[in-house]
């Protein structure tokens, strides 16, 4: 039964002989890449925190900050995009996703050489966005949507991306005998999506741009592959190969688990076009984001239904360990994701609703919900084994929690209801423009405080892990 | 071993699996990537045998500089430029923002399709022939709140030049009152990225008629 449960690191009472001095081993080989890859997504978390409280004000008082070029809105609002697509989620998913893969196929990551090699692609990679978010801000942008980097910064991305994720496949392959893990599909389907949409839409995009009346589809398909080929898999990942451990439980539906994976990938693939819906493309292509928007829900059902599954069965519910409640809020937001998403797809709540905040509220779960809680969970479950010591301060882990899941709620719950009212004012022709910017007035105000929130829950994280990895030397035990 | 189990095993090896992954890919990137490239973006322009112009009609020079200017001031964050299929929604029309859908056919002329996402601002994809007169763009991106009372777009006056009058006051100076001018003796000139995002916006318009996208003529009054 060794291969169902390897535990996942070594610190965990009553755990002997072979598999520890395995972890032991594959801590050592990816100890300082994967801190170092954390900690800088966590910084580039709390940079783009503090933007979207900036950004939030501007957009109650357009004055704040105003007539200065690199801080306008049109400047900041890509940038702080970027960071959180590029700067957290991508970069902590690489981390994650690396962790996860070295334990579900019990391997170590390699010597001295591959860890320098990873450590230098990721100086890379957060080279190219800092100098990335700087070139916006000067007034480079390229001005489409999600890839507003630089072909020189985009291209250093997509270089550093290759260096880092081709070792997960290869770990894949050189895994220990076993049957592979739901959560390895997933993070194999995850490693190779990104270098194929980001490379794709690079390209015909931004790099040597194809003809604009074929960008539209491009560009949609791209910001949809984007989160649920590459991000929301390493959060499944995350999900499928974390619940069951920490419950002491096992998946049973594996046949289910299948066809979810299967149909996960198809649909999330096509998912890109419900912001299209009503647009500049031919109406199969609207037909098609239609229907894979409703029919997604059903591989996130599926996921839900094994992991809950799980949550019933389990032992030990733990229903206090910060790793399991972090998992299970990520959980939650991607079924309220899918429902989400099956419902605004139906072409006339779409009409309604698309190019409102109601689209921001969908995106905004996705990236704070879905994708970052699972890898709050993988970051507060791996740095202990790392580090060789329970390292986490217990209350700023409580605090993190309960300032991210009030700030991911209050923002997502206001936006929906700015985009519910603005979208039925936008569809009546005879509210002018300027009643519904004051309509939507109050809920940017309120968005302010949901967006400090957020910001004290990454500053309490980023202290938390500043803690964690420098308290021997910040508080040294006499 | 059962048949679900069999398929799962079929799935540990990693060219079997990456055969999987890249089959489903393939579907989505044909469909939504390769058809566009190919089909999409080999339209070409549509010859008016009527009015005998091509539509799209061709971008100035100052037009075509302007779209960087508009990339780079991220214009698209707010502003969308797609008015949207009756099938799905009649209000871009009833709202006069325009009147037909855009077509993909519509963007042939630019550098990139800036459909946009978000309609923090109006959608301005006809918006050259909705508001013709460029001093009234170059007062809005100076100071909205001088012709758009309670607007939230912010002001864009670093793309503007403060001087002070030498002898005759300049024919581009915006036309402020006493109380808006920075100071008494001077005026504001749009730079050269003012004028060429000014004229970029001048040249949105998607209102000619195509085989794709007739316009309905109005009745005569």
């Amino acid at each position: 039964m060794s291969e169902d449960l390897f535990r996942l690191h070594h610190t965990e009472n009553g755990h002997q002989g072979q598999e520890d001095a395995d972890m032991r081993r594959i801590d050592a080989s990816l100890r300082l890449p994967t801190i170092i890859l954390f900690s800088n997504a966590i910084h580039w978390l709390v940079v783009a925190a503090l933007l979207s409280v900036v950004l939030s004000v501007k957009l109650v008082f357009p004055g704040f900050l105003g007539g200065i070029g690199f801080l306008s809105y049109g400047r900041l609002a890509p940038t702080t995009r970027d960071l959180m697509l590029y700067g957290w989620a991508t970069q902590a998913s690489l981390a994650a996703g690396i962790w996860l893969m070295t334990r579900l196929c019990r391997r170590p990551l390699g010597g001295i050489l591959l860890n320098t090699l990873i450590i230098c692609a990721t100086v890379l990679w957060n080279l190219a966005v800092l100098l990335g978010s700087l070139a916006i801000l000067a007034g480079y942008s390229t001005g489409v949507e999600w890839l507003e980097y630089p072909n020189w910064a985009s291209a250093m991305l997509f270089l550093s991306f290759l260096l880092i994720g081709i070792w997960a496949l290869l770990l894949f392959d050189r895994r220990a005998s076993g049957h592979p893990e739901v959560a390895q599909w997933y993070l194999v389907a995850g490693f190779c999506s990104f270098p194929w949409v980001y490379g794709t839409a690079n390209l015909l995009l931004t790099w040597r741009p194809i003809q604009a009346s074929a960008q539209g589809p491009i560009q949609s398909w791209f910001c949809g592959a984007l989160l649920t080929l590459w991000l929301l898999t390493v959060s499944v990942a995350a999900l499928y190969a974390l619940l069951p451990r920490i419950l002491g439980s096992r998946l049973h539906r594996r046949d289910l688990a299948t066809l979810g994976f299967w149909m996960f990938l198809l649909l999330g693939s096509w998912s890109g076009m419900d912001r299209l819906i009503g647009g500049p493309v031919p109406a199969w292509m609207t037909s098609a984001g239609v229907v894979s928007g409703i029919l997604f829900v059903i591989p996130v059902t599926i996921i839900a239904i094994n992991l809950t599954g799980i949550l019933r069965r389990g032992p030990n519910r733990n229903g206090f360990r910060p790793v399991y409640r972090f998992l299970t809020m990520g959980l939650f937001s991607l079924l309220a994701l899918g429902v989400l998403e099956a419902i605004s797809s139906i072409p006339c709540i779409s009409g309604t609703l698309n190019l409102t905040g109601f689209s921001e509220a969908k995106y905004q779960l996705c990236i704070l919900g879905a994708v970052s809680f699972p890898l709050f969970g993988v970051l507060y479950e791996a740095l202990p084994g790392l580090i060789g010591r329970d390292c986490w301060c217990k209350a700023l882990t409580n605090r993190h929690y309960w300032l991210a899941v009030a700030g991911l709620w209050l923002l997502f719950g206001l936006m929906i209801l700015e985009g519910f009212f603005t979208g039925l004012a936008l569809i009546d022709p005879t509210v002018t423009f300027l009643n519904i910017t004051s309509y939507s007035y109050p809920f940017h105000l309120l968005e302010c405080v949901a967006q400090l929130v957020l910001l004290a829950a990454t500053v309490t994280l980023g202290i938390n892990l500043t803690v964690a990895l420098a308290g021997d030397y910040l508080f040294p035990k006499r | 071993m059962t048949t679900s189990s069999q398929n799962a095993n079929r799935m540990h090896r990693l060219p079997t699996l990456l055969s999987g992954i890249f089959l489903v890919f393939l579907t989505s990137w044909l469909g939504l990537v390769a058809y566009p490239a190919l089909q999409l973006g080999a339209l070409k322009p549509f010859a008016d045998a009527d009015s005998g112009t091509t539509f799209p009609p061709l971008l100035g020079g100052n037009a075509v500089a302007g779209q960087n200017v508009y990339a780079s001031e991220g214009c698209v964050s707010c502003h969308s430029q797609q008015i949207r299929q009756t099938s799905v929604t009649h209000s871009d029309i009833e709202r006069g923002w325009g009147k037909r859908p855009s077509v993909a056919r519509d963007y042939l002329r630019n550098r990139t399709a800036f459909l946009g996402s978000s309609r923090l601002g109006q959608d301005i994809s006809n918006v050259g022939v909705r508001q013709p007169d460029a001093k009234w763009y170059f007062m809005l991106l100076y100071r909205p709140s001088l012709v758009c009372e309670g607007s939230a777009m912010p002001s864009y006056s670093y793309l503007f030049k403060v001087r002070k009058i030498q002898g005759q006051r300049s024919n581009e100076a915006l036309d402020l009152n006493a109380s808006d001018a920075p100071a008494p003796d001077s005026e504001v000139l749009p730079s050269a990225d003012a004028k060429n995002l000014v004229a970029y916006l001048l040249s949105l318009r998607h209102d000619y008629p195509l085989p794709e996208a007739p316009v309905k003529k109005e009745a005569a009054k």
